[in-house]
């Protein structure tokens, strides 16, 4: 007799999965999609094959993985959708399945089980790498390396920028006091992520200085490692990711407020509850981290409430002209949309224009775009088109992944814009 | 089956990139929006160009496969299942919009570009295809054409046969035909587009449409009236189009559907009233302001509560309201018939009434939503195919439903097609003699009956 398998993690998610009408309406929005122009890539497509799962018609083989693993979790899919299906609720609990089934392939299992929980060793092979590729590999222009390797193959020819070579939490103290004569008004975790910490130390060092200057007190607590992004959502290793939430978690235990320059480190913590939580002491421990995690421009905007005056650009950016990428998990995960360019039409010595299409996924998503690289430029190539058409001369984000990414996509298209960090704009 | 040999040939014809066969893949063209019908496909080929779509016509012909052409897959009739397994034809990757010209206002287009697309590209030329089915995310535009689609907007506009100017369309055998041209007039023959506008893939691919196009309309005001009452809904749209304003929209929706306006429209409103229309009227502005005013008066006589949206975000809230009656519906049961009839207009509070009597006789939950505005509706009756005895209930009241729709001098279907769907009350909703005819015609133009086979009548069972 035919048995029905389990999926433990799908079951979680079954009422997204029996939502959905296959009504099509997540089509023309899929990045994915407009590429491959084909079913499997599509919300609908992912859903339909995952019920198949579930009936026991089709089992985790390869070729299901490669559907499930072929999305950004861009979430346009469920913003689309009327039924409210969360797809990318369901894939990321696929990805978690199918780990429990074939286990995570080589070399992530070794990256995701050994280095990534343990901060210092990673950044010692970060170091290695980076020193490694700076004797054999050529240099590009400017700081921008070709690196075929680094974080695990995030490269494969990309252009990525060349590893700091202090990282930010080697250059500042655990507590960061306002100066003398600022009073203290409160104090905050500031969680740098990987990508600040060991790639734009000099981004972390910024908004600890923008934070000091108006009165927060800034600790870099030491205990913090990964925020498991690509552990957990990416691969769908959930057994490392929640050891990465709990070391983040009792990292910032003590702290009101976990400050990010990171909306996908922000959106993957405060999800730690919806995916990790496999008791009751993790679910009240992850929902209580997750109510502090404040995005940096949501912080400033709705936290501090700091006038405009309280953002002076530096000397180079007057007269500019600023466009602002809206990554993913910044305006569709955590909902922060408004702030980020609350702030830029603020500032009278800038010029703000809006991006088109300023919310459409940037094709990054992280361990997305090492397994399909190919796929992950022509959808940033369309973003490419969309900030040439603006004229601007900088295009800010609020995210580094996304950072990196279009710097890449930047060079490859030739465009004059620079990229930056929203925070990088100021003094 | 199709054997491994095959399908190498048709590989080497469309190039390995663009044939899936893998379970996984064929899995994913199974189905299309209907609830019930699903059927794997042996392959699926995603031609990029005509030649390519010959070339595998061609060897399908020779060799008796079955092939179903596929746009969006989101027909609501069975349409682009391949029943019969064999092949299946997608053309989303024939996507290109080859031109529009603002002077001769027409447009080139490949049969996968999506709607929606080409909705976009008009309007940055000031543009307009009015044909608006609201699967506009995912449908394509050989969809469109061969399904013969409309939507709120054809009350004003008319279907998507009255747009097409010319076709290209590739045969069972493989020859290509052209049909039309780029002129809105043509008196060269039969008008033998219109064979093609609302074949449902079944007498040939159409790999090129050349569609007559308007001028996008300068503005519009959307109206909200909400009623106590069904019949007196219908009797205020009857009004309204009695009173010589043609609005390009009027939707009606029920009340199974208001949960989606709440927050948009007052809750004890809601709670007490039965229907809502949303009435859209465009053109210029002062026609629009003096047309809105028109029929907000006739509304007033009888709405309970009337919203005239202030500006495009609001309108834009209701129609997306609008828009989610589909999947709303569809997860407030198991199992979901929705009927696609249309009525004459004098007929909808009839209609309305008669369909809600059966649903009260046969004991089923039904909604009513629908271009109430061109008689055509989607009256869904909820049930549960699973619980044998309530889903026979269920057919039965659907059977009535269809009865009382042609006895009001209405069709089976006003726009989405017959398919699997509605074959078996084809023989009530259509003269002999006509079926009889489409059968010959299938016979000329694909005699080895390879093109999505299956399709629209039932098989005679030998
Ligand atoms: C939520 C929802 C709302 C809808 N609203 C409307 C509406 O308001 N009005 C309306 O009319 N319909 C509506 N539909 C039905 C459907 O979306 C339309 O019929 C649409 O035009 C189908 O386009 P498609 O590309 O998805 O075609 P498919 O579903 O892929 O195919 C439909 C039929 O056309 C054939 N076909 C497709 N491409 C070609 C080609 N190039 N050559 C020959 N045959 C071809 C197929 O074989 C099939 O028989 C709706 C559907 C959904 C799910
Ligand atoms: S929009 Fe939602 S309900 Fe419709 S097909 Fe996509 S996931 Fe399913
Ligand atoms: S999450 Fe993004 S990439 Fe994935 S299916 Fe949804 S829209 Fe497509």
């Amino acid at each position: 007799m035919k048995t029905t398998p389990v999926y433990e993690q799908i079951e979680k998610f079954k009422h997204d999965l029996d939502t959905c009408t296959k009504c099509g309406f997540c089509m023309s929005a899929c990045p994915v999609y407009q590429e491959e122009k084909v079913e499997s890539s599509v919300a609908r497509g992912k859903i339909m094959l995952i019920r198949s799962l579930l009936a026991g018609e089709l089992e985790v083989t390869d070729g299901l993985a490669e559907q499930i693993n072929c999305c950004t979790l861009c979430m346009t899919c469920a913003q689309n959708c009327p039924a409210g299906t969360h797809v990318p609720s369901v894939i990321t609990a696929a990805r978690a399945d199918k780990v429990e089934r074939k286990g995570v392939p080589f070399p992530y299992n070794l990256i995701f089980r050994w280095l990534l929980p343990r901060r210092r060793l990673f950044g010692w092979v970060v170091r290695f790498v980076s020193w490694f590729q700076g004797v054999f590999m050529p240099k590009t222009e400017g700081t921008i390396r070709h690196l075929s390797f680094f974080f695990a193959a995030l490269g494969k020819g990309r252009h990525i920028p060349e590893i700091a070579p202090k990282f930010l939490r080697q250059s500042v103290p655990v507590a960061n006091k306002p100066l003398a004569g600022t009073p203290v008004t409160c104090t905050v975790g500031y969680f740098t992520g990987c990508m600040t910490d060991f790639v734009f130390p000099e981004l972390g060092k910024k908004i600890i200085r923008f934070l000091n200057n108006n009165g927060v007190e800034v600790i870099v607590p030491q205990g913090q490692g990964c925020c498991g992004a690509p552990v957990f959502l990416g691969a769908g290793d959930f057994v490392n990711g929640r050891k990465m939430a709990d070391i983040n978690v009792k990292a910032f235990q003590d702290l009101d407020y976990v400050i990010t320059d990171c909306a996908t480190c922000a959106s993957a913590m405060k999800d730690y509850v919806k995916f990790l939580a496999n008791n009751e002491e993790r679910k009240q421990k992850y929902s209580e981290f997750a109510a502090k995690i404040k995005d940096i421009t949501e912080f400033l905007v709705d936290v501090l409430k700091l006038p405009p005056s309280a953002y002076r650009v530096a000397q180079e950016f007057i007269g500019k002209t600023i466009t602002f990428h809206e990554p993913c998990h910044l305006g569709r995960y955590l909902g922060v949309k408004e702030q980020p360019r609350q702030i830029l039409k603020s500032i009278s010595d800038i010029k703000y224009v809006e991006l088109p299409d300023a919310d459409r996924c940037c094709g990054m998503a992280g361990t997305f775009s090492i397994n399909y690289y190919e796929l992950s430029k022509k959808i940033a190539d369309k973003k490419a088109d969309a900030i040439r058409s603006t004229g601007a001369d900088v295009v800010v984000t609020d995210c580094p992944g996304c950072q990196i990414q279009l710097i890449d996509t930047g060079k490859r298209n030739g465009l004059p814009q620079r990229v930056m960090h929203i925070m990088d704009l100021f003094e | 089956m199709i054997d491994v040999k095959k399908i190498e040939k048709l590989r080497k014809i469309v190039g390995k990139e663009n044939l899936l066969d893998s379970v996984e893949q064929l899995t994913a063209y199974s189905y299309d929006a209907t609830n019930i019908w699903s059927h794997l496909p042996d392959v699926v080929v995603f031609p990029t160009n005509t030649e390519e779509i010959s070339a595998v016509l061609k060897f399908a012909n020779e060799n008796k496969i079955p092939v179903t052409p596929r746009g969006g897959g989101t027909n609501v009739s069975g349409g682009s299942i391949p029943i019969r397994g064999g092949i299946i034809l997608c053309t989303t990757k024939m996507d290109r919009i080859i031109e529009i010209s603002k002077t001769n206002l027409n447009a080139t287009v490949e049969p996968g570009v999506v709607l929606q697309d080409f909705q976009e590209a008009l309007a940055k030329e000031g543009l307009f295809f009015p044909p608006d089915p609201q699967s506009f995310a995912g449908c394509t535009m050989g969809g469109v054409i061969a399904e013969n689609s409309g939507g709120p907007s054809c009350l004003k506009y008319g279907v998507a046969k009255q747009y097409v100017l010319g076709l290209e369309v590739v045969l069972a055998d493989g020859k290509v035909m052209k049909l039309g041209g780029l002129t809105p007039k043509n008196r060269t023959g039969y008008e033998l587009i219109m064979l093609f506008t609302g074949s449902e893939g079944t007498l040939g691919v159409i790999s090129k449409i050349t569609l007559r196009l308007l001028p996008a309309p300068r503005s519009s005001k959307t109206i909200v009236a909400v009623f106590n009452d069904v019949a007196v809904a219908g009797e205020t749209v009857t009004a309204i189009i009695a009173s010589s304003v043609l609005p390009s929209k009027v939707e009606f929706v029920d009340n199974w559907t208001f949960e989606k306006f709440r927050g948009l429209l007052p809750g004890h409103i809601l709670d007490s009233s039965q229907v809502i229309l949303l009435i859209q009227v465009d053109g210029l502005p002062q026609t629009v302001e003096a047309e809105s005013q028109q029929v907000v008066d006739i509304c007033n006589q009888w709405a309970s509560q009337i919203r005239v949206a202030a500006d495009a975000d609001e309108a834009e809230k209701y129609w997306q309201a609008r828009g989610a009656h589909f999947s709303d519906i569809h997860n407030r049961a198991h199992t979901i018939i929705n009927e696609d009839v249309s009525v004459p207009r004098d007929k909808i509070a009839d209609f309305i009434r008669l369909g809600r009597e059966s649903a009260k006789r046969h004991d089923v939950p039904i909604s009513f939503a629908g271009h109430v505005g061109d008689g055509n509706f989607h009256p869904a009756v909820l049930t549960d195919s699973r619980d044998k005895e309530h889903y026979q209930r269920a057919l039965k009241c659907v059977d009535e439903i269809i009865d009382i729709a042609l006895n009001l001098g209405g069709v089976l279907s006003g726009e989405h097609g017959i398919g699997l769907e509605k074959q078996r009350f084809l023989k009530k909703a259509m003269d002999p003699l006509a079926i009889e005819m489409m059968k010959k015609i299938k016979d000329i133009l694909d005699p080895n009956h390879i093109l999505n086979p299956g399709k629209i009548w039932e098989e005679s069972k030998e």
